[in-house]
């Protein structure tokens, strides 16, 4: 894929995170503190709506995240082979906080 | 451009980090540029504290109301509403950076007439809607939140 490619995949998932996230933030935080009551936090995680809704606010932020600090760190002027080992640093980074991320709501929906 | 560029090395940065903030006049597009890395990079620093949150989950509920009491102290209400402000920066500007960089919001191509005056100042307007927004949805939180407390 060309870097214009994955530039249109910055900008879909920055229009997913904000509905998603932006809804995420209102109902967490400007409902009553119940939200955050192990009662409600176990009902939610054993819900598969709400399971997939995490999972793709995972996908939507650790993407458009990552993707905008390659930004940042490639405006230093990288040679070619340190922005392969930066790219390749970058999928592993995302792989792994995604396993670990995606673990948590997993477990939760069945347990 | 891009294939041509392959295996080139690229131009030296020679401002670095320091850049963000002054290379001379900068006009308000380059400050906006600044204030959506620093959210950004705020906002990635609050989603990672987010995540390790989340992990206390795992622990069943003495650990999650544990550290659930941390974050009902004072100062992470604060950090909430800084949260809520980054995200609300960051969403309008990223939305106008779209827009601009698809090419929406730029206007007709005109001859270049001596005094120059390039696309994006042509349609500043756009850029002041979009900041009385976020004063006026950051406003709005700020009040939602004190009323909240």
């Amino acid at each position: 894929m060309r870097e214009v490619h994955w530039k249109l995949l910055q900008y879909i998932a920055g229009i997913g995170i904000f509905f998603l996230v932006g809804y995420h933030l209102i109902f967490s935080h400007f409902q009553s503190d119940e939200i955050t009551e192990w009662s409600s936090v176990s009902d939610r995680a054993a819900n598969a709506g709400w399971l997939t809704f995490y999972v793709l606010i995972l996908i939507f932020g650790i993407y458009h995240v990552l993707h905008g600090i390659r930004g940042i760190i490639l405006e230093f002027s990288l040679p070619p082979s340190a922005v392969k080992v930066l790219d390749w640093s970058i999928v592993l980074i995302g792989v792994a906080v995604f396993g670990y991320a995606v673990y948590i709501p997993i477990n939760g929906f069945i347990g | 451009m891009e294939a041509a560029n392959k295996g080139k090395a690229p131009l030296q940065n020679r401002l670095g980090i320091k850049g963000w903030a002054w290379a001379g006049r900068y006009k308000i597009e380059r400050y906006l540029y600044t204030l959506h890395r620093l959210t950004g990079l705020g906002l990635a620093a609050y989603i990672t504290i987010h995540m390790i949150a989340n992990g206390f989950r795992l622990g069943g509920q003495g650990s999650w109301e544990d550290i659930m009491s941390i974050f009902g102290t004072s100062g992470f209400k604060v950090g909430e509403y800084l949260v809520m402000a980054a995200f609300i920066i960051h969403a309008l500007n990223g939305g106008r950076l779209m827009l601009q960089h698809l090419g929406i919001t730029l206007g007709k191509p005109k001859p270049p007439v001596y005094p120059y005056v390039d696309s994006l100042r042509r349609k500043r307007s756009l850029i002041w809607v979009m900041l009385a927004l976020m004063a006026a949805l950051a406003i709005y939180t700020l009040v939602a939140f004190v009323i909240g407390e």
